[in-house]
């Protein structure tokens, strides 16, 4: 059956990429066995869903009149110079990047579109040799369950619900019109106008359970100009590091914060001070208390008294402290 | 994407391709398109079903003897489509995102490659793809990064400053370079280590500095490890602490290896919670204390006791100039 319907789909882009005329319907039923053999109701069925099949496929499917003057019913036909695919022209190691960026996707349907799209430039004989270069191999893997249908909802432009969990809150069904993805961390994140709450919000993939489910039909909202998922996903960075702290630091010890450091200056006795700038308090005195004995706060007070908060909560073993 | 649409993809590219390359062995079509021999046999017994019409000459049509007794493929009769089809919005888009993602751990003169590519790439694809998809990946020191691509590309050893984080060391080792991956986001460099005669994984923002040496790089009979289900895997062996989460600390099992054992009605949850080795553990207690406290084993908890103790002795002292 499937074999069946590939075939005549095969046979219906020949016929429309080799014709310089547009094919009338009674042309292009004529040429196909399968649809000659059908009954004229089932045969328009099958012409229309295959024609939205080559859309789907990204054929463009051209419809217009061989003659407009003698009132000729409409045809189809494929142009072929929009349809194939011009030179490129790629220099060795373009070819070798494109080559390289095949092998990025850890998912297999992600790895197969792309794998397709380099048979085709080696089909106009584009040399991939990726010897040529050396360099990092990253990977893009995509473990959360939502990811198909998120990425299919981005480029589509489809607006989506879904049900959010955040730990330890009560799952909420949530609305969004998508405008992006993004990996960060290795994790994806879907990005978006949030029509519940009117306004742009993100959100992690891996937290979204069970279906996702379209609310609309492709393309039935804009992407604000200029958007741009990195701006949009400024929420999930740390803001850029303003405040001062002195830290006094043992030798060879507090190896992060070494990196961080503005100015290192040794004190003696094997203790070094440390001069950074950091952005959330929260964070440093997270990052100091981890090592212990090995790093001291000087100033400022309230990272000082965040650092003591903390290390008290560890030596009574008690959960609560204010953050 | 269903089966018979990928079919129909494969196999108008397909006609193309193999008749820019005739005589190809059937073996090496299917490694070019990523998919087992039986598929590519398949694809071409439907494709003599195929063509402009259906008399003689108008359907495609292959050497079979060639094909049963060589396993090469002669194709005939398809010269009506000697070119491929564009490359589609849907495939633009996968190889543009996986450009950009090379195109994050890049450095240098890399950069201005994959921006010629991807601009080529666009172009042919057409403007349909603005491909809202982006990957970012945390910056490292671009010298760093550089010093290692040009370790790589001219295969000379490398002196490395290294941070470790569990142990908080910082110490030299010579290593020759094999080569620079990602993982959970992050750049790693893959090398020979001349100390640990073995090989080892060093995360480029914890390298502190790196030279090129005038030593060639040596090959190293050494089999990489697996890392397909990531570099850290829970064994028998791997230390765990039973430990309890406040609902602020819940974040911490959507990030590290943890087996959630009990929800409590006050938020608290109850979970084993796996690090690569104690002091691991350890530092993530502190550094989360108050949200997290260790029930068992005793030695850390008494480990984590002692540390914060001694480290709370410096403030009672009065360490402030004032």
């Amino acid at each position: 059956m499937a074999e069946r319907k590939t075939e005549r789909l095969m046979n219906l882009i020949f016929a429309l990429l080799v014709s310089r005329q547009y094919l009338t319907k009674d042309q292009i039923r004529e040429s196909i066995a399968d649809y000659r053999e059908s009954t004229p109701s089932a045969f328009d069925r099958k012409f229309e869903r295959d024609k939205e099949e080559l859309r789907e496929l990204g054929i463009n499917v051209e419809m217009g009149q061989n003659d407009k003057y003698f009132n000729d019913e409409p045809g189809y036909r494929i142009r072929r110079d929009e349809a194939e695919l011009p030179d490129l022209e790629l220099t060795r190691e373009e070819a070798a990047v494109i080559g390289l960026a095949t092998q990025v996707w850890e998912h297999a349907g992600l790895a197969s579109e792309s794998t397709t799209a380099l048979v085709k430039l080696k089909a106009i004989g584009v040399d991939v040799d990726t010897s040529v270069l050396r360099m990092a191999e990253p990977k893009l893997s995509t473990d959360e369950p939502s990811f198909d249908a998120m990425w299919d909802a981005v480029t589509r432009r489809v607006p989506i619900s879904f049900v959010y969990a955040r730990p330890g809150r009560d799952p909420m069904e949530r609305h969004l019109q998508p405008w992006g993805i993004i990996s960060w961390h290795d994790r994806w994140y879907v990005g978006g106008f949030d029509l519940d709450r009117q306004a742009s919000r993100i959100f992690r993939l891996s937290r979204v359970v069970g279906e996702v489910t379209p609310e609309g039909a492709a393309g039935s909202y804009d992407i604000p100009e200029g958007t741009d998922m990195k701006s949009i996903a400024q929420t999930l960075f740390p803001p850029e590091p303003a405040e001062a702290a002195v830290l006094r630091v043992r030798e060879g010890r507090g190896q992060a914060l070494r990196r961080l450091a503005e100015k290192i200056t040794p004190l003696g006795d094997g203790v070094d001070e440390i001069e950074l700038r950091y952005s959330s308090r929260w964070d440093l005195a997270s990052e100091v208390a981890s090592y212990g004995p090995d790093v001291v706060v000087v100033s400022p007070p309230d990272v000082r008294e965040a650092v003591i908060i903390r290390l008290t909560a560890a030596v009574t073993g008690t959960l609560e402290v204010s953050p | 994407m269903s089966r018979s649409r990928q079919q129909v993809v494969r196999m108008l590219a397909l006609v193309p391709y193999l008749q820019g390359n005739d005589g190809v062995p059937v073996n090496e079509v299917a490694a070019e398109f990523g998919v087992p021999a039986k598929v590519i046999r398949d694809d071409l017994r439907l494709l003599m079903y195929t063509g402009t019409g259906e008399y003689a000459g108008e359907l495609i049509d292959f050497d079979l003897t060639a094909l049963e007794q060589d396993g090469v493929v002669h194709i005939r009769d398809a010269e009506f489509m000697t070119r491929p089809l564009r490359i589609s919005t849907r495939e633009g888009v996968a190889l543009i995102v996986a450009l950009r993602t090379l195109r994050a751990s890049a450095s240098g003169l890399e950069l201005k490659v994959i921006d010629s590519a991807l601009a080529k790439l666009e172009s042919a694809v057409g403007d349909t793809v603005s491909a809202p998809v982006d990957v970012l990946l945390d910056e490292v020191d671009p010298t760093i990064h550089g010093t290692i691509v040009e370790a790589l590309t001219s295969v000379k050893r490398l002196e490395l400053s290294y941070a470790t984080a569990s142990r908080d060391e910082q110490s030299n080792r010579d290593v020759d370079p094999r080569r620079l991956f990602t993982e959970q986001g992050k750049l790693y460099l893959e090398a020979w280590c001349l100390k640990a005669e073995d090989l080892r994984f060093f995360r480029l923002d914890r390298i502190v500095s790196a030279r090129v040496l005038a030593i060639d790089a040596e090959e190293h009979d050494a089999k990489p490890r697996d890392l397909s289900d990531g570099f850290f895997t829970v064994g028998e062996q791997t230390p765990y602490a039973l430990v309890d989460l406040h609902p602020r600390a819940h974040w911490l099992t959507e990030y590290y290896q943890v087996d959630l054992l009990e929800q409590n009605d006050d938020g608290v949850w109850r979970a084993k919670l796996y690090g690569a080795d104690w002091s691991w553990l350890r530092r993530l207690v502190l550094r989360n204390a108050g949200s997290i406290t260790v029930i068992e084993p005793d030695m850390l908890r008494a480990q984590v006791v002692e540390d914060a103790r001694t480290a709370l002795r410096a403030y009672d002292e009065g360490v402030t100039p004032d």
